[in-house]
């Protein structure tokens, strides 16, 4: 992408913007700083003036994703963590931040799902583009129009480009979308991701919304679509509705955190097993559990 | 030129491959997936090593696990367990093997006649399969199941309901009973002892109460492959079919080729007639094809990949009925939590089942942490206490159905999984035009066009919806009467783990595709031999004894119609799988 940002962006984008997460991960405290995004900053660049807001961009958005799924993971197994405690489960057991559970979704959705780029890219600049003008009202925020125009550029430039989209990057969309149609406000807080903001029962409502056929999140994503994936991705998302729940909390009961791939072995027990009191002394060949037969009888026949 | 050549080494294929090398044809076996030779190298007992749909060694890819999975696209919120590799899904299944209902064939009169799937039986009658039935109890073997603790808190509410306890291997009507499965039953010290020093063959044979069924058997350690307690057909069938020539007169080695994903089935036209000529296949790894020629070629690559390797190929399906009628059992969960132990999750995956026909079924399942997780996570009404998704159907369980998960699965466990039982409610479904594989509008894999799978769990037939809400009730109430203090029903979201039926047989050509024989009615020397060729859902037995029982009835129409012999099971006596010649061949193999 070449030329000098426009100097402007519209209300809706602004909005937009800031449900998708950006805008908190940008300014005081955040994690891309408004030097980066100043419109003298990128101009006096050499060669293309966005790349260097480009490269700047990226890890906010796996750090975005990141913050996200931390939310999602906590809903699944609530433990004695920051996150927990925002969404108004505290426990003074050990979660799914102690299980690994954010890694095991970053894992997988970056690397095992088999999603195909196809359906990624065209699923990913949808939720980028077309859901601007949604009428939900927003709390101002300090960006400049062309601070805000620049950052809107470089979104486009990740997710136009040739590299693979990480599928962890339009799910935490998705989901941080869903959390400022629940709640508005959750756009400012503490954590970066509006969805991380959420209270149990308001990500139980996102989780409504996404899993609701009516979803107007859904339909808009259709109508967005190219022939022949319209159609397509209206019920892949509602797999993904109930696959992120299970999937999720499959991770956090699973051994995943302590796992050694390289010797088969684990590094220490796992958070599923301590809370359900899964075999104590680790792997068995066998259990004395054998109590008989039902009634005696060991073969039945016509 | 081979013989035959057998498409998919899971629940059925291996079946056809054995029998017919044990006649001394030349058979080719193709799997898509891995040979898990050295499962003590290759495997452990752990969850997300095994059964992560992605990356498990237990999953549906290709034999690299730093490759992604294979994609198949979903319409709905559900989720499809298919597993690639030798043995299939019966890698991870629990080795249940009740036979089907006399009710869904076509010569049934008992008075609840017309309570059935009358519409789709099979086109022949019960009488017709039972030596079948017999062949592969025998084969396999199949045993009465032991009981642990969970068993005997299945049948102490069993016991509350006024059934009575079934004893004979047909289902002749509501009934319970231990399990009759395909597992070795404990001897020595197994089930006596959990010192794993006292805990190895021959000092332990058969099931040792281990509770790794989902992960894999590979016990009792240090016995042969064909002696391990589970007799999923890389235990059972396959070593069977590797060593035919030592176990039967005649016979002739079968060869599998594995990591072998066939993309095309080829055909010619002989007198206006359609004939399969043979198969294209693709290395996984080096994604070289490769073409091979047979007089027969039988297709058992499962009720997914089976329709879709047939749109692929290009085949006539002049019905419309290529991927319909897919059944699935339409499952639920149910779980109790109890003030004593329960012995969830140890000992084999199911031992003991309730059957209701015309209703269907229940079984108990133990199930490790993760699983236990996502079963009581994967429902279509919602979140318990949350949102109902218009669904959380309120009944003798306590509040609506939903998934019960973050704090409230947490609160759950906090007494141990060991206080838990969940049963698993089974449905007869009713064969539906709908509930169907299509080709997918998504981006092909290296493979080909992908399947999409269609399932519409809330418009399914007033019998498959009444009977699912009758056996929910059912286990709420043996839930109860086994002394849970609370009872959660989930309403699982589709839960593709019983296939059946979408590339069934049928008595109408005009609803079917194959004939009675197993035949395709428009592509002749292609057979079915999978769960994808059962006629309907069986009333809700588990379905792999029926699906082997008609595939050792289909290698013997195949040999006799195109090799000119004549049929064995009614004149001969079945070889055991776990005949020590058998065990000593594959020694001899390296296997």
């Amino acid at each position: 992408m070449n030329g000098t940002p426009d100097s402007t962006v519209g209300l809706g984008r602004r909005t937009f913007l800031a449900r998708l997460g950006l805008l908190g991960a940008v300014g005081a405290g955040g994690l891309l700083t408004r030097e980066t995004l100043a419109p003298q900053a990128a101009a006096a660049a050499p060669g293309d003036p966005l790349s260097g807001v480009v490269e700047a961009l990226r890890p906010v958005l796996a750090e975005l994703a990141r913050d996200t799924l931390n939310g999602l993971s906590v809903f699944t197994m609530p433990g004695p963590d920051p996150y927990s405690r925002a969404q108004g489960t505290p426990s003074d057991t050990p979660g799914a931040m102690e299980a690994g559970t954010t890694d095991f979704l970053i894992d997988a959705l970056d690397n095992f799902v088999p999603m195909p780029d196809e359906v990624v890219r065209p699923v990913a600049t949808a939720l980028a583009t077309g859901l601007s003008d949604t009428g939900i009202a927003l709390p101002g925020t300090e960006l400049v129009p062309a601070e805000l125009a620049t950052l809107d550029k470089a979104l486009a430039t990740v997710l136009q480009g040739d590299a693979t989209i990480p599928l962890s990057l339009p799910i935490a969309a998705l989901l941080n979308l869903l959390a400022t149609q629940v709640n508005p406000a959750a756009v400012n807080g503490p954590f970066v991701s509006p969805f991380a903001r959420l209270t149990y029962a308001e990500k139980a409502r996102a989780f409504a919304l996404l899993e609701g056929a009516n979803s107007d999140l859904v339909a808009v994503l259709d109508v967005r679509l190219p022939e022949p994936l319209k159609g397509s991705v209206s019920g892949l998302l509602k797999f993904v509705g109930g696959a992120l729940i299970e999937f999720a909390t499959f991770g956090s009961y699973s051994e995943y955190a302590v796992f050694d791939a390289k010797t088969k072995q684990l590094t220490g027990r796992p958070v599923g097993w301590r809370l359900t009191g899964y075999q104590p002394d680790g792997p068995v060949e066998g259990w004395d559990e054998f109590i008989g037969y039902y009634q005696g009888r060991t073969e039945v026949h016509d | 030129m081979r013989d035959v050549i057998v498409i998919g080494a899971g629940g059925g294929g291996p079946v056809v491959a054995k029998e017919l090398a044990a006649k001394g044809l030349d058979v080719l076996v193709l799997e898509a997936g891995p040979r898990h030779d050295k499962p003590r190298e290759q495997w452990t007992t752990f969850e997300n090593d095994a059964n992560n749909p992605l990356t498990g060694y237990l999953r549906w890819g290709q034999q690299d696990r730093s490759k992604p999975a294979w994609f198949r696209e979903w319409s709905q919120n559900s989720f499809m367990w298919q597993l690639s590799g030798v043995g299939g899904t019966t890698q991870h299944f629990y080795g249940n093997y009740p036979r089907a209902f006399p009710g869904v064939f076509n010569d049934y009169d008992g008075p609840d006649a017309a309570e059935y799937d009358v519409n789709h039986r099979f086109p022949f009658s019960y009488g017709e399969l039972v030596p079948y039935f017999e062949w592969v109890e025998e084969t396999a073997p199949v045993m009465t199941a032991a009981m642990g603790t969970r068993e005997e808190v299945f049948f102490r509410g069993c016991e509350t309901t006024g059934l009575p306890v079934q004893t004979t291997k047909t289902t002749h009507g509501p009934s319970y009973r231990p399990q009759e499965n395909a597992i070795l039953q404990p001897g020595g010290t197994a089930g006596r002892t959990s010192d794993p020093n006292l805990l190895s063959y021959p000092q332990a044979t058969g099931c040792t109460f281990c509770g790794y069924c989902f992960q894999g058997c590979m016990r009792p350690v240090g016995a042969p492959r064909n002696q391990y307690a589970k007799r999923s057909t890389d235990n059972s069938y396959v070593p069977m079919a590797l060593t035919a020539d030592v176990w039967a007169r005649g016979g002739k080695p079968a060869e599998l080729i594995t990591d072998a994903f066939v993309t095309r089935v080829h055909t010619e036209s002989r007198a206006g007639t359609v004939h399969a000529t043979g198969v294209t296949w693709r290395d996984n790894g080096s994604g070289e094809e490769h073409r091979e020629d047979a007089a027969v070629v039988v297709m058992a690559g499962g009720c997914t990949e089976n329709p879709r390797l047939w749109f692929n190929s290009g085949l006539p399906n002049p019905n419309g009925w290529v991927g319909r009628g897919y059944t699935d059992h339409s499952f639920d969960w149910v779980v109790g939590s109890f003030d004593t132990y329960t012995g969830n999750p140890k000992g084999t995956g199911s031992s003991s089942r309730l059957d209701f026909p015309p209703y269907g079924g229940m079984e108990n399942v133990g199930v490790p942490p993760a699983l236990n997780a996502f079963a009581t996570t994967l429902s279509d009404s919602g979140i318990r206490g949350q949102y109902t998704n218009g669904r959380g159907m309120t009944g003798p369980w306590d509040g609506p159905a939903g998934r019960l998960m973050g704090p409230d699965m947490k609160e759950l466990l906090a007494g141990g999984l060991d206080h838990v039982l969940a049963i698993l409610v089974i449905t007869d479904d009713d064969v539906e035009a709908g509930n169907r594989v299509v080709p997918s509008a998504l981006p092909a894999d290296e493979n080909g066009p992908i399947p999409k799978v269609q399932f519409q769990p809330r418009t399914r037939s007033a019998r498959t919806r009444r009977n699912r809400e009758f056996m929910a009730r059912k286990t709420a109430e043996v839930l109860r009467g086994a002394g849970a203090k609370s009872v959660y029903r989930i309403d699982w979201a589709p839960l593709l783990l019983h296939v059946q039926s979408s590339m069934r047989m049928g008595e109408s050509e005009r609803d079917s595709v194959l004939d009675s024989d197993g035949e395709a009615r428009a592509v002749k020397g292609l057979f079915i031999a999978d769960n994808s060729a059962l006629a309907n859902s069986l009333g809700g037995p588990n379905p792999t004894l029926t699906t082997q029982a008609l595939a050792t009835r289909t290698a013997e129409k195949i040999f006799r119609r195109y090799f000119g012999g004549d049929p064995w099971v009614r004149s001969e006596s079945p070889v055991v799988s776990t005949d020590p010649r058998v065990s000593t061949r594959l020694g001899e193999l390296g296997l």
